[in-house]
């Protein structure tokens, strides 16, 4: 494989769990912010020994990669992902993929169209329990699947305001709940029908006690139903995503805080509350997801566990949910069908 | 104290005959005639009774010439509305199983026929009485969690039907699971909001036990409360029944300033049979069926909490009837 040279886009909670998994890789990596964060990153880096340089403009980090890595803010998504596209570079692209379906549509068929591949980072999908259960469920050992449970909750992301503002982020659904659509979804299938209710304040006014909190259920094209719920809590919460899968010959359940490996159980001082999770246990999902996306690249028969159309149904089901927990109809969905055929170079 | 216990198609007849024989003050007199819904194998009528270690009579009519006090209803859903009737019409404060029935018309019938005639009708919801639930009643009561926004809620148990085949018989039950298990929580929520059901949605399916049996197995019902909460129960019948435990109940509650998780059948120890060959639980916990019991017959317990009546049940009944209609048409459903 030629030398990996990845230009990361944004150097906040998500970029900083995705450059240690591109530097295990080998990569070169040049980052690039509009905010001066870049520089920091960088040279925070650069100072352990690594090859990590802030790059002052998004030309510059266009013309020196391979792929780019889009760490920011989701309503930029767009934009960055159709530039890095238009110069022909790879693209791993932070999830919810955009905020509408459209704008999902114009950024795979934008990348469909320039042969470059376009991976939409559903991490969850790498998450050893997640990718053991679809395992299982893959092979027959359940049965047919009847009735799933997914919740994932924590502390309200306080880091970067945008989460707190549901223009930007779309929500606690399209931001959070969108894991375990996508689970849902790549687990027992399309959806057909979606319900949701939404509660407590959306848009973060800043006071500690800001928790919103949504459920949804989910109907899947073979019958199954699917409960998602999603919480962004006190600033105590701690996080925790847990699932529970029926089907006709036997049962999954997995629970993230009950099966830690390893756990400090008492330091003097209470923990910061984590934002991205992280295992001591295993490797770094960031780490298997960006191997597998940097692995298809030049080799054809290699199809990620993500696919740009998994990206854009993940944001149709996410949009749905919205849609409902405003009119509080149900929303009836049509999958769009056939997964768009990747051109791979 | 007499209290006779009318049928023994609910598979809860067991305990509460066990209860009975054993609790002081009481005489327990058992009368099971109806047993033509019951599949071979089932163990009903005089046979269950002596089992049990509890008097038999042979009809329901010399149960009540014994002029029982009270009556614990165990028939199969659809027919609870004749035996509440019976025990109204002879003076006899029921507790009737859960569902209190399989259509509200009945239900209204039969909360009518208890107040006309000054007898009490209770409804058998054991979960009111855990220590789990009475904490989480205390949190919410005292604002520790603020306004409460969703409730996650599991009541997952093994398909009954092995016990008793009309649990999935649509005559009998009303349903299936969605029929069984959404009207604990259902319960819980009643009496911990205080507030009204005002709309309900609820998707089904019979992926569980399709080939054995034609109700639903499997559903999720999204309940909106008139305080603004919002509540999903998972009611199906998703616990395996090789496991070694029926099933259990969990909720887990978010509040404005507080969440809370409660799970009601958790206090177990956790091992390995090897004689068995299979997991090992051994619950410790406190039996809410007696708490419920000695609530129904000698008057709240401790901490006040007291046994779900007619207009509850009724009120919980609505529900499930507004989730059958969803899971037809696909959209919400207001609760009438």
């Amino acid at each position: 494989m030629p030398p990996l040279h990845i230009g990361l886009l944004g150097a906040g909670g998500i970029a900083r769990a995705h450059l240690p998994g591109w530097l295990a890789l080998g990569a070169r990596v040049g980052v690039h912010t509009q905010d001066g964060s870049a520089e920091k990153l960088a040279s925070e880096y650069a100072e352990l020994g690594h090859d990590v340089t802030a790059v002052p403009t998004l030309d510059d980090l266009l013309a020196d990669c391979r792929a780019v890595d889009i760490c920011t803010p989701t309503p930029t998504h767009k934009e960055l992902a159709l530039a890095a596209v238009a110069a022909g570079k790879h693209v791993v692209c932070e999830k919810p993929l955009a905020l509408t379906v459209p704008d999902a549509q114009e950024i795979a068929a934008a990348a469909d169209a320039a042969g470059v591949r376009l991976h939409p980072a559903h991490v969850v999908r790498y998450f050893p329990a997640y990718a053991s259960m679809r395992d299982t469920v893959v092979r027959g050992e359940l049965g047919p699947l009847a009735v799933l449970r997914f919740t994932r909750g924590g502390a309200r992301p306080q880091w970067a305001p945008w989460f707190g503002d549901p223009d930007q982020s779309g929500g606690v659904i399209m931001d959070l709940m969108v894991h375990d659509i996508d689970i849902a979804r790549w687990v027992a299938g399309d959806v057909v029908r979606v319900h949701a209710r939404t509660r407590g304040s959306e848009r973060a006014t800043g006071a500690p006690a800001d928790v919103v909190t949504a459920t949804a259920v989910l109907t899947h094209a073979s019958g199954a139903i699917s409960h998602v719920s999603g919480l962004w809590g006190l600033p105590d919460q701690q996080f925790r995503t847990t699932f529970r899968i029926a089907g006709a010959d036997g049962l999954l359940r997995h629970d993230s805080t009950a099966v830690p490996g390893f756990r400090i159980t008492a330091q003097g001082v209470r923990a910061a509350n984590e934002g991205i999770p992280s295992s001591p246990m295993t490797e770094s999902p960031y780490l298997t997801e960006l191997r597998e996306f940097a692995a298809s690249w030049d080799d054809g028969s290699v199809r990620p566990r993500v696919s740009a159309y998994d990206g854009i149904e993940a944001v149709r089901i996410a949009r749905a949910a919205v849609e409902s927990s405003r009119t509080g109809r149900a929303v009836e969905l049509q999958p769009s069908g056939t997964e768009i055929e990747e051109v791979v170079r | 104290m007499k209290v006779a216990v009318l049928s023994f198609a609910h598979v809860h007849a067991a305990a509460y005959l066990a209860l009975l024989r054993d609790m002081p003050g009481v005489e327990v007199l058992g009368s099971d005639p109806d047993t033509e819904g019951a599949a071979p194998g089932e163990t009903r009528g005089r046979a269950f009774a002596e089992e049990h270690g509890v008097p038999y009579a042979d009809t329901y009519e010399d149960a009540f010439a014994w002029r029982p006090d009270a009556v614990i209803v165990c028939s199969e859903n659809a027919r609870h509305r004749p035996l509440v009737e019976r025990a109204a019409a002879h003076g006899a404060d029921v507790l009737c199983e859960k569902p209190l029935a399989t259509t509200v018309a009945d239900g209204e019938a039969m909360v009518a026929a208890c107040r006309a005639a000054g007898v009490r009708l209770a409804v058998a919801f054991p979960v009111r009485f855990s220590p789990a639930y009475a904490a989480v009643k205390r949190a919410v009561a005292a604002g520790e969690t603020g306004r409460v926004l969703t409730v996650s809620g599991a009541n997952n148990g093994h398909m009954p039907t092995r016990a008793r085949r009309w649990f999935a018989d649509p005559e009998l039950a009303g349903g299936g699971a969605l029929m069984d298990h959404t009207v604990h929580i259902a319960d819980l929520l009643d009496d911990l909001f205080g507030a009204r059901a005002v709309e309900v949605y609820a998707q089904t399916n019979n992926l569980l036990y399709a080939d054995e049996v034609a109700a639903e197995t499997s559903g999720l019902v999204t309940v909106v409360y008139d305080n603004g909460a919002v509540a999903t129960i998972d009611c199906s019948w998703s616990h395996p029944r090789s496991h070694p435990a029926w099933g259990g109940l969990e909720l887990t509650l978010v509040g404005e300033h507080a969440t809370l998780e409660m799970d009601a059948f958790d206090q177990k120890l956790h091992g390995h049979s090897e004689r068995h060959g299979r997991p090992l639980e051994i619950p410790f916990g406190v039996d809410l069926d007696a708490r419920m019991l000695r609530a129904f017959l000698f008057g709240p317990a401790p901490d006040g909490m007291d046994v779900a009546d007619g207009e509850g049940g009724l009120r919980t009944l609505r529900v499930v009837a507004a989730g059958y209609e969803s899971a037809r048409t696909g959209a919400p459903v207001p609760v009438t």
